[in-house]
């Protein structure tokens, strides 16, 4: 096991039912800080719902039923006492369809900022501009950045949403499958941003594209059916897997 | 097994079937007496519309000038000379009266329906809501005489008023508003909200700075298409407003009942007079107008709002 301070992510016996469907079976495991996490598994497996337990997006879905615990920096997040905005703040969220707002590009990445109360015009700037140059994206957009955000192309779009994501300074970055819709030249592109952020968050990525997924995780789970397979570094996940189902999925013999 | 493995080889190509052509020829056939019949009931359903224009102009035409449209009615009977402008400024009087209560309370019914409701007390609501839209008008009006004109109800008083009549064609309007908005943010995609909400934004904000930016569009048709189905009724206002042949001196009380193009056209067509039934059918190409002109008008605000404000 990892150091104590080393975990940012601890989730321990999470069960979810979505009415009477049992949807992720008793899943243990930790994310280190400052680390990429790939979790794979075929589609349905239950990935993208383990994503949002982690930043309780699953709130919302009506016959949602959560058990077990999810400690994020030592503090359990189904707590009834915790401040959902607070707790979203500090978590980024990517999803699988580029999803930017029927705004301008500015106004994208500034809606993080006003939301939680942020007034200051120069700072807004400041920080609108600094995200979309982390984001790789300043370069392209810096003309038009009152334009609609649907005018860019739809690897344009990830990265929006990323800088959307990252505007609000989160801890801990969740990607669903951020490059699923995205050609291959958007895809490296964002490939390399995951890489280059780890310094300074811990990111965790849901993903099916195991030649993706092994490029740029320092830890990798298996997922199926709702059961965590296997959870290992990424070295011994890929190269000498213990589970039969896991060398058969990188293997992609399913 | 083995025979299915055999057929499938790559170079036993897969067997053609025959065409049948005669049952292709009379699918066409079908599709050619379909679109026949699709056009033909177009041309019924919308002939009325353009008989009423041709009508209304044919009969009405030789009102049609601005002073018709710009003086207060005169003469014996009243309106036999003279124009509809107190009917015209009684209509917008209406119409901002009854979108002050509907507008809010369609757009928040329509938005808690969508967004914040449980899906129990919404199958209730909804229903109720469909109520609302199929309750006749005339009721309305009774409901609206009770509650608003006479100190019977919950003692407002307000006379035949424009008040008392605009009131009750906001609660007219109030379910078209609630249920065009429901059916503009049920079609926002979910990914829009679910951004919204992943970024700390709470229910209200997202609502604020996305959700109601996307529906706005079906949100005016809404406001719209309820502003039109009030500014063609007549029973509520017999008992709650009836008419003013002059100007309002007020909204409430004694001098605040206001004209109306839709009952000054029902009234006139029942006076035993020429002038005034010509002058019914003019008014009637007014009204049609007066609607085309709302709704180019709220069509731009729709436009200006989306560019400039949100």
């Amino acid at each position: 096991m990892a150091e104590q301070n080393d975990i940012k992510v601890e989730v321990k016996n999470l069960n979810f039912y979505y009415g009477n469907y049992h949807l992720l079976k008793n899943i243990n495991l930790y994310f280190k800080k400052d680390s990429v996490c790939t979790l794979l598994g075929p589609s349905g497996c239950g990935k993208s719902t383990f994503l949002r337990t982690l930043n309780r997006m699953n709130d919302y879905t009506e016959g949602a039923k959560l058990t077990g615990e999810v400690l994020i920096d030592g503090k359990n997040i189904y707590n009834k006492s915790l401040d959902v905005v607070e707790l979203r703040r500090n978590i980024g969220m990517v999803f699988q369809n580029p999803n930017p707002f029927p705004k301008s590009i500015f106004d994208n990445v500034a809606f993080g900022l006003k939301i939680h109360g942020i007034k200051n015009k120069e700072f807004i700037t400041e920080r609108v501009e600094k995200c979309l140059k982390y984001a790789g994206l300043y370069d392209e957009v810096k003309n038009k950045l009152h334009q609609s955000a649907f005018s860019l192309s739809g690897g344009q779009q990830q990265r929006l949403c990323i800088a959307r994501a990252i505007a609000t300074n989160p801890s801990i970055l969740l990607m669903d499958e951020p490059t699923a819709y995205l050609d291959p030249v958007s895809t490296s592109i964002i490939l390399d941003l995951i890489t280059t952020f780890k310094k300074y968050y811990t990111i965790i990525v849901a993903s099916h594209n195991i030649q993706q997924a092994g490029k740029i995780s320092d830890y990798s789970g298996f997922f199926l059916d709702g059961e965590l397979i296997e959870f290992d570094e990424a070295g011994n996940f890929f190269t000498r897997p213990k589970d039969k189902r896991t060398e058969n999925f990188i293997t992609s013999r399913y | 097994m083995a025979e299915l493995a055999n057929i499938k080889k790559d170079d036993d190509p897969m067997p053609v079937f025959p065409i049948n052509r005669g049952y292709l020829k009379r699918k066409k056939f079908y599709n050619s007496i379909a679109v026949f019949f699709a056009v033909m009931a177009f041309v019924i359903g919308s002939f009325p519309v353009f008989h009423i224009i041709y009508e209304a102009v044919a009969v009405g035409y030789k009102y049609l000038n601005w002073k018709f449209v710009s003086t207060l009615p005169t003469g014996f009977p009243i309106g036999a000379r003279g124009g509809i402008l107190n009917a015209i400024v009684g209509d917008v009087y209406l119409i901002i009266i009854a979108s002050i209560l509907a507008v809010p309370m369609g757009i928040g019914t329509g938005l808690y329906l969508s967004l914040f409701g449980k899906k129990r007390t919404n199958s209730v609501l909804r229903l109720l809501n469909e109520l609302m839209v199929g309750i006749p008008s005339v009721v309305w009006g009774i409901v609206g005489f009770y509650v608003f004109s006479t100190n019977a109800g919950l003692g407002f008083h307000f006379g035949f008023s424009a008040l008392a009549g605009g009131l009750t064609l906001g609660f007219i309007m109030t379910p078209i508003i609630t249920l065009l908005t429901e059916q503009a943010v049920n079609q926002i995609p979910a990914s829009y909200i679910e951004g919204a909400l992943a970024m700390g934004a709470t229910k209200l904000q997202a609502t604020k700075s996305v959700i109601i930016k996307a529906a706005s569009g079906g949100i005016f048709t809404g406001i719209l298409l309820g502003i039109m189905n009030i500014i063609g009724q007549t029973a509520p206002l017999l008992f709650t407003n009836y008419y003013n042949t002059g100007m309002p001196t007020g909204v409430t009380g004694p001098g605040g009942a206001v004209g109306d193009l839709a009952m000054l056209i029902f009234i006139y067509i029942h006076e035993p007079s020429k002038i005034l039934h010509y002058k019914a059918e003019a008014a009637s190409v007014v009204l049609l107008l007066f609607i085309f002109i709302l709704d180019l008008g709220l069509r731009l605000i729709n436009y200006l709002t989306k560019r400039f404000l949100l």
